[in-house]
């Protein structure tokens, strides 16, 4: 087998990381974004005139769900280009 | 690729200027040249751009408050928004928002907000005493003014950034018409999420100022028993 230093060692199980990361990261949201749009739509079709108000509370919910998948992708960021590992260690 | 860590552009007496700083001066001196020229030719725009605003923050805020005490440091944050989050379509210019320094900045100036607007509201012993109703919830609503700012500010950096990283990459690959499309998805990302930090932000200070209906008739009943028991 190869023989890794740790430097490398670390830069590869970063970048695996950052892969199932934001794999992970990215499906939850997406799913549950998905549900709460269609919830958002039934409770127009049922009511139409409540409209307005849905569409706000809607976009506000879908921005709070969405920060989860955008805090993935800082923390994926943060390894990926700053990674602060590589730091200490050597 | 260091789009992560922002750039340091020239020195002013050896204090080093970011890009995204020199963006906010350039962004800066843009909006007050139009708000000047607003302010001397009145166009029907301007006007319909602060109802815009007015509309957007009443939607959230308590209803029966006087919502012109709390329009000019919203309003003001949502221009400065509406202009950062789409600053970087100017050429070799970048978004301000994109450094986590600017966006946490703003975040904090709400949190204070929040408490500068509350104790204007209800005076430091009423915004004290609405700040838990029951006292033992205390450690979880300071929990949650910590937790909130900081996803005020690390969602606006990160949603921005991310648009302008998909942007680049793209660009490196394809440097022609392909980033174009990206580029209009950026900026109405851009556009939505300064509408929701704005929404936030009212949200924010309208639970700050208001009072619970409950609290309020227990208020209104009390001052009635002390009329008739003077009376």
């Amino acid at each position: 087998m190869w023989q890794l230093d740790s430097s490398t060692l670390i830069t590869v199980i970063t970048i695996l990381a950052s892969g199932i990361g934001i794999v992970l990261g990215a499906i939850v949201p997406a799913v549950m974004e998905g549900i709460a749009v269609q919830k958002a739509l039934d409770g127009i079709t049922r009511q139409p005139e409540a409209a307005n108000d849905l569409r706000t509370t809607l976009l506000i919910s879908m921005a709070l769900l969405e920060s989860t998948a955008i805090y993935v992708l800082l923390v994926i960021l943060v390894l990926l280009f700053a990674n602060p590992l590589l730091d200490r260690f050597f | 690729m260091d789009a992560v860590i922002p750039k340091t552009v020239f020195y002013i007496f050896s204090l080093p200027i970011s890009d995204t700083l020199f963006s906010t001066w350039v962004m800066m001196a843009i909006i007050i040249i139009i708000a000047f020229l607003i302010r001397k030719f009145k166009p029907a725009l301007g006007e319909m751009i602060v109802e815009m605003i007015y509309n957007i923050v009443s939607s959230v805020m308590p209803d029966d408050i006087n919502l012109a005490k709390y329009l000019p440091f919203l309003g003001t944050l949502a221009i400065f928004l509406v202009f950062g989050n789409i600053f970087s379509v100017v050429p070799r210019m970048v978004s301000p928002t994109a450094n986590l320094n600017t966006t946490a900045a703003l975040a904090i100036l709400v949190l204070l907000a929040v408490y500068f607007y509350g104790i204007r509201e209800k005076g430091v012993l009423g915004f004290l005493k609405d700040l838990a109703n029951p006292i033992f919830m205390l450690p979880m609503e300071i929990v949650g003014q910590v937790s909130r700012t900081l996803s005020l500010a690390v969602r606006l950096f990160g949603n921005i950034l991310s648009t302008d990283l998909i942007v680049a990459i793209v660009f490196s690959l394809i440097p022609f018409i392909a980033p174009l499309p990206l580029i209009a998805l950026g900026m109405l990302t851009g556009l939505l999420q300064a509408y929701i930090f704005i929404v936030l932000a009212a949200l924010y200070v309208g639970s700050a100022i208001e009072v619970e209906a409950m609290e309020k008739e227990r208020r209104i009943l009390k001052q009635e028993v002390s009329k008739t028991y003077i009376n």
